[in-house]
């Protein structure tokens, strides 16, 4: 089926050079404007410059002391294979959505050793510092289960532990990355509240590398599991440990994790650095100004775009784009450009950076308008999804205190503020709803929701369209409460991290089989496919006796209704019309008079046939513009 | 106040015919001091009208008939009838040619013009001119005065013609229309304030008002006086661009739940963000011609000799991981997701305020579903779900794919039950890899914690900038709704056009008054919530963190020339070293055979060359020594760039 598979040869990028360069940042915005794909997406826009903020980095550093090992009670997976569904998870979902991150993987408390220089004991670097790929997916995967135990037992083994070895070792890492790293953090996977037995130099040892640690700014969290006893945090580990963002917060109480999704849920919500799409003022009133972080908290993930490969060798190749004049051959100039509108029969020409400065009404930021009751808020009115609002302390002192006041009081009062929205520079102004969310936690004291406002952006008159709905009687209560039946039979509880996207899945899937050279990628379940029989066995008669209660016998809603035929004199009904074929003197007097809109799109399409006419769209106005450039010439 | 005045647009189904029928005579150039003349208001309102036809691009044809005009030119003047009228612009679809003939050649004119007389020669060019071809909708709109002697003895034949022919009329003149004159009736309504109307008007302008008024209520419209208007009502309805306004496309399919029970559905796009019809074309700056201007783009390997590779030789390829992986287009067909096309499938119910986390809505859309067109049956199916929805406070949760080429997203359809139509409401919801979970710190710290007295601060603030309220009568009153207000960027956009099409070479105008109110505070609220800011403002101590200002030491790779013309300013560091830093920042840049590069390069030539001024050595040098190198170096692109950048050596 996929012959061409074997002939693939993988390139791999050196993460320390990467690709070449990419244009530089501001160049980059100079010649997106260059595009003429018009108005960018707003909010679109989550994507980070690698180039100026420097890269995310991991380090999974995980006990593989003989109680990692251990099985739960009715055959539950030990730690250990909890922690490397863990690691696998993140693996893959960094592949997915962030692939410029790096990550490590290092076992502590081995039997044999392996780091860069060999010079750390019972430390076994499994993985350096790098971007994940399909063949570190695959390894990971091979310490899962019995089978992973074994190799486990087999490769690393169990030995003495030093968690000042291990954290040297992860240090040493670190500092062995040439590229700019922004963020670093270090997740320690354990289940001994005591490494080392009560050792007190190595305690010491450790908290001391541990403070070293900290002071390059890397973060250090404890995912620790499931004890018998209980695992005591004050014994060791709150040493360890980086305190808490906000020191209210006592992170420490969190309860250990015996289940994988409690797990994969901390490590979640800390494995991603969150970034603000931009910071910017709340303006309330003159001088009173709230300074916030936008967030993007739900951002459509989509397939990455395609890299260009020289057939020959699987290199990649870069793309060169040079604008000049069709006639001369000379290079132009972004002088020499300009950008026109073809309105009434008239180019309109404007400077490019008239084109700009057309967009923008202020400069970015928020201004209050004023409070509405949350019920005006409508659900149909929705354009874009939504952003996230928190203050930003560090550049408005105060502004947490306010912010704060503000989201209290919406929310007791059940409002929401209404406000002018500008999010960027030469950007046109929206208007949004700050819907105030309190913050609430789980069980284990982990945030499920953050304290802020999210945004919601509102439409305005262009935005909707004018329907004509079809009117039609309403069903009867007896009809309405036959449906009710089937409604209570097909409920469940609806999770918005329940669906994943079968799309993206299958394409990377298919990445992974190419890359790793696997026969056949593996199977995927669509979970957004109805579960078909399950339904029809739930609903057993009720669809027949709601299907008698809203159909007659002869109706089936499968069958496409009958054509409807036109009356009798507009010529048969299936003939078709005769082509219409315009001379070139009916085609120009069309240009002339500018009323080639009149014509239907076939019309127009066989005109630019005739006449030679080589058009990219398919749409009216293309059509229409390709026809006018080529007569009036 | 944003109602959109339609000159019949919206109810006519094909092709709208106007002739807009002006009166430039004598009287009309007559105005009260410091007020514009009923010329000026009447020529505001064809403008206004026009350039929303120009750039909304709807399908009208028009007309332009000038009455008392000094010259005469229209097919029915003969013997000394039909004098001083002429039609300046037969039918045709309004363009920018028309905008600028308003501007500069509809210009007030001395003769007297019969207004009856004129929409005689309206009426005859829309019967020649419309002849052998389908119009639904024929109207004439006359803006004058109605101060000129009229020949009344026609104006029964008028009406027959105007009845019998379908052509509607509207008339826009200075003053309003008075319903309380004798022979109407229902005198009570009068207001008796109302300035403009009786009084001051001529006899002429009273009896053609008669006439009018005459004319209005034979005619088969519904009221036909609500077809007269005012100069002003006119301008301030038609000032701003109609909104885009897109035909909805119906979307036919089949809502399943299972395999044996399926309700024939259809959906449309209710609310989208909508984006401008048309895009920016580049063109040559000299030629305006989008053909003069052509983008090419080339691919080569990443070696020293920058080889070219053809296109036909290149692959696709993705990243995964650290991974790039060939995967040829072919491959990537047979591989990737495939589905059965088309669907409205419900997976399954819950609970609304389960789903209901508004900021979770994803995409750029709602749908609405209705029960297919004349399928009675599949309205009374369609009509059970959405009422068990609602009456159980559910929705349903459904797999949802436009066509077989589109990727099937998951979603919600909620039900929505208005008085005159039942409906579902499909959003669709987000995929597990759509959501960051982000943690920010619990603002529940003592440090941020506000106190009463701030929280009180808050409430009054609220309290006074409530824009939903109730008045006297216990109705609600929303001060500010969004969905009434048109895209401003729209707006603004077609306020550029227009002016750059009729008054090229001059600067664009500022944003216009009204659309500039529209999007502030209403005035009431920023007057009430003065106090309570005053207060707050004393309550909540907000200070700028100060950003410790970096110094610049050296020129930068970011922005070069800036950096350059800053250190210069500094005058720390010796000119020459200065320059030096420069030099080797171009000669990074140029490393990169790319004209992005090169044109940040020119702009490092530039600054060198506009601070080089007093001391010319450097950059001379450096220029002689740059040329020397460009043979060698493969970069004469970059030099015909260069040279073009109008730089020079000094001499």
């Amino acid at each position: 089926m996929r012959q061409s598979l074997h002939l693939s040869l993988v390139f791999t990028v050196n993460p320390e050079t990467g690709l070449k360069a990419a244009p530089m940042a501001e160049w980059n915005a100079y010649y997106q404007n260059e595009d003429e794909e018009g108005e960018e997406e707003e909010g679109e826009h989550s994507g980070r410059d690698y180039k100026i903020t420097g890269r995310d980095s991991l380090v999974f550093l995980v006990d593989a002391s003989k109680e990692m090992f251990i099985k739960g009670e009715d055959g539950e997976p030990s730690n250990f294979d909890m922690t490397m569904q863990v690691v696998r998870t993140v693996y893959t979902s960094k592949i997915i959505s962030s692939d410029k991150d790096l990550v490590a993987l290092v076992f502590y408390g081995t039997e044999e050793s392996k780091n860069p220089r060999n010079s750390f004991k019972h430390v076994y670097v499994y993985h350096d510092l790098s971007e994940p790929g399909a063949k570190r997916v695959q390894e990971v995967d091979a310490l899962r289960g019995e089978k992973g135990a074994k190799l486990a037992a087999e490769t690393i083994g169990s030995g003495e532990t030093s968690l000042g070895d291990a954290l040297w070792c992860c240090a040493n890492l670190y500092s062995d990355i040439k590229l700019r790293l922004s963020h670093k953090r270090l997740m320690i996977f354990t289940c001994r509240d005591e490494p080392h037995g009560g050792d007190s130099v190595k305690d010491r040892q450790a908290r001391t590398k541990a403070s070293d640690l900290k002071e390059t700014g890397v973060v250090i969290d404890l995912m620790h599991l499931m004890k018998p006893g209980g695992f005591d945090i004050s014994l060791f580990f709150c040493d360890i440990v980086s305190p808490p963002e906000d020191e209210s917060e006592l992170g420490l109480q969190l309860q250990p994790s015996d289940k994988l999704e409690d797990l994969l849920k901390r490590v979640r919500a800390k494995e991603l650095k969150k970034r603000a799409l931009a910071r910017l003022n709340l303006c309330l009133g003159e001088g009173i100004n709230v300074a916030v972080g936008i967030y993007a908290t739900a951002v459509a993930a989509r397939k990455p775009g395609s890299i260009k490969l020289y057939r020959e060798t699987n290199e990649p190749v870069r793309s060169k784009t040079r604008t000049f004049h069709t006639q001369t051959g000379s290079l132009l100039l972004p002088s020499e450009i300009k950008k026109a509108q073809y309105y009434g029969g008239k180019e309109i020409v404007m400077e490019r950076d008239e084109v700009d400065a057309i967009k923008k009404f202020d400069d970015p930021g928020l201004f209050l308008i004023g409070f509405k009751p949350m019920e005006k808020l409508k659900l149909h009115h929705h354009i874009r999804p939504a952003v996230f609002l928190y203050p930003e302390e560090d550049e408005v002192k105060g502004s947490s205190c306010l912010f704060s006041a503000l989201l209290k009081k919406c929310s007791e009062r059940n409002v929401f503020a209404l406000c002018r929205f500008i999010s960027r520079r030469n950007y046109p102004p929206r208007f949004v709803a700050l819907l105030p969310q309190n913050e609430e936690l789980d069980e284990g004291k982990v945030q499920i929701t953050p304290p802020g406002f999210n945004v919601i952006y509102l439409p305005f008159a262009d935005d909707f369209r004018t329907l004509d709905p079809p009117q039609f009687p309403s069903a009867s209560q007896t009809q309405v409460d036959k449906m009710k039946e089937i409604v209570s039979k097909l409920r469940f509880k609806y999770r918005s991290e329940g669906f994943e996207n079968p799309v993206i899945q299958q394409h990377f899937r298919n990445l992974e089989a190419l890359a790793l050279d696997m026969m056949a990628p593996e199977e995927i379940e669509d979970l957004i496919m109805p579960k078909v029989d399950q339904i029809d066995q739930r609903l057993g008669p009720l669809v027949q006796e709601f299907k008698d209660l809203v159909y007659p016998a002869y109706y089936n809603p499968e069958s496409k209704p009958a054509a409807k035929r036109k009356t009798a004199d507009t010529g048969g009904g299936a003939e078709k019309k005769p082509k219409v074929e315009l001379t070139e003197d009916e085609l120009k007097a069309h240009v002339q008079n500018n009323t080639l809109v009149k014509l239907t799109v076939p019309v127009l399409k066989d005109a630019c046939k005739q006449f030679g006419v080589r058009t990219t769209g398919t749409k009216k106005q293309e059509l229409i513009d390709a026809l006018i450039a080529r007569l009036r010439s | 106040m944003f109602s959109y005045l339609s000159l019949k647009a919206q109810t006519c189904e094909s092709w709208l015919t106007v002739v807009l029928c002006m009166d430039v005579g004598l009287t009309m150039s007559n105005s009260a001091p410091g007020e514009e003349s009923s010329f000026e208001l009447a020529k505001k309102v064809i403008q206004k009208f026009v350039q929303r036809q120009v750039f909304s691009e709807t399908k009208i044809e028009l007309a332009l008939v000038l009455f008392g005009t000094d010259s005469t030119d229209n097919p029915l003047s003969q013997d000394g009838q039909y004098q001083n009228i002429r039609v300046h612009r037969h039918l045709r679809i309004p363009d920018c040619e028309l905008l600028i003939e308003i501007e500069n050649q509809v210009q007030p004119e001395s003769k007297e013009g019969d207004w009856l007389d004129a929409l005689v020669v309206c009426m005859d060019l829309l019967h020649t001119e419309t002849k052998g071809k389908k119009y639904d909708c024929l109207n004439i709109a006359l803006l004058t005065d109605l101060n000129t002697q009229t020949n009344e003895e026609s104006l029964e034949v008028i009406i027959n013609n105007l009845t019998q022919s379908g052509i509607t009329m509207q008339f826009f003149l200075p003053f309003p229309v008075e319903e309380d004159k004798e022979g109407q009736g229902d005198s009570e309504r009068r207001d008796p304030g109302h300035p403009g109307t009786g009084k001051g008007l001529s006899r002429e302008q009273k009896k053609n008002m008669e006439l009018v008024k005459e004319m209005m209520l034979s005619l088969d419209v519904e009221d036909g006086l609500d077809e007269i208007h005012t100069f002003r009502n006119a301008i301030e309805e038609l000032c701003m661009f109609k909104r885009v306004e897109r035909r909805p496309v119906a979307w036919p399919c089949q809502l399943t739940i299972g395999s044996s029970l399926s309700i024939r559905i259809v959906g449309y796009k209710a609310v989208t963000d909508e984006k401008p019809k048309k895009m920016w074309i580049t063109v040559d700056a000299q030629s305006h011609q989008k053909d003069d201007v052509k983008r090419e783009t080339v691919y080569c390997l990443d070696d020293d000799n920058e080889t070219e590779v053809q296109k036909d030789d290149i692959i696709q390829g993705f990243r995964y991981g650290s991974d790039i992986v060939p995967f040829s287009k072919v491959d990537q067909e047979q591989m990737k997701y495939k589905h059965d096309g088309k669907c409205f499938a419900v997976l399954g119910f819950t609970k609304q305020s389960a789903v209901i986390h508004r900021h979770q809505f994803m995409g750029s859309q709602i749908l609405k579903i209705f029960a297919a067109r004349d399928d009675e049956h599949a309205g009374v199916a369609l009509s059970a779900l959405i009422r068990a929805l609602n009456e159980l406070q559910m929705v349903a949760i459904v797999r949802y794919a436009y066509n077989r080429t589109s990727n099937p997203q998951v979603g919600a359809a909620f039900p929505c039950i208005k008085q005159d139509s039942e409906c579902l409401m499909y959003v669709q919801l987000p995929f597990m890899e759509d959501l960051r979970h982000f943690t920010f710190p619990s603002l529940e710290n003592k440090k941020f914690t506000p106190s009463d007295a701030q929280l009180s601060a808050v409430d009054s603030l609220i309290d006074s900038m409530m824009l939903v309220e109730e008045d006297e009568n216990g109705e609600q009153r929303d001060l500010f709704k969004p969905h009434r207000i048109p895209n401003p960027a729209f707006q603004r956009h077609f306020q550029c056009l227009h002016h750059r099409a009729v008054s090229p070479g001059t600067p664009l105008p500022p944003i216009e008054p009204w659309l500039k109110a529209a999007l502030d505070r209403p005035e009431v609220i920023t007057e009430r919530c003065q106090d309570p800011l005053d207060v707050l403002k004393r309550k909540f101590p907000l200070t700028e963190v100060e950003k410790k200002k970096k110094l610049k030491t050296s020129v930068g790779s970011v922005d070069p020339a800036r950096d350059f013309r800053a250190l210069i300013k500094q005058k720390i560091l010796p000119f020459g070293e200065v320059c030096q830093q420069l030099t080797h920042r171009i000669e990074q840049l140029l490393s990169n055979k790319n004209t992005q590069y090169y044109m940040k390069s020119i702009t490092c030539i530039q600054a060198f060359r506009e601070q080089s001024l007093a001391n010319a050595e450097h950059y001379n040098s450096y220029l002689q020594s740059l040329k020397g190198s460009i043979p060698n170096r493969g970069l004469e692109v970059f030099w015909e760039l260069l040279v073009q950048g109008m730089i020079c050596l000094f001499t």
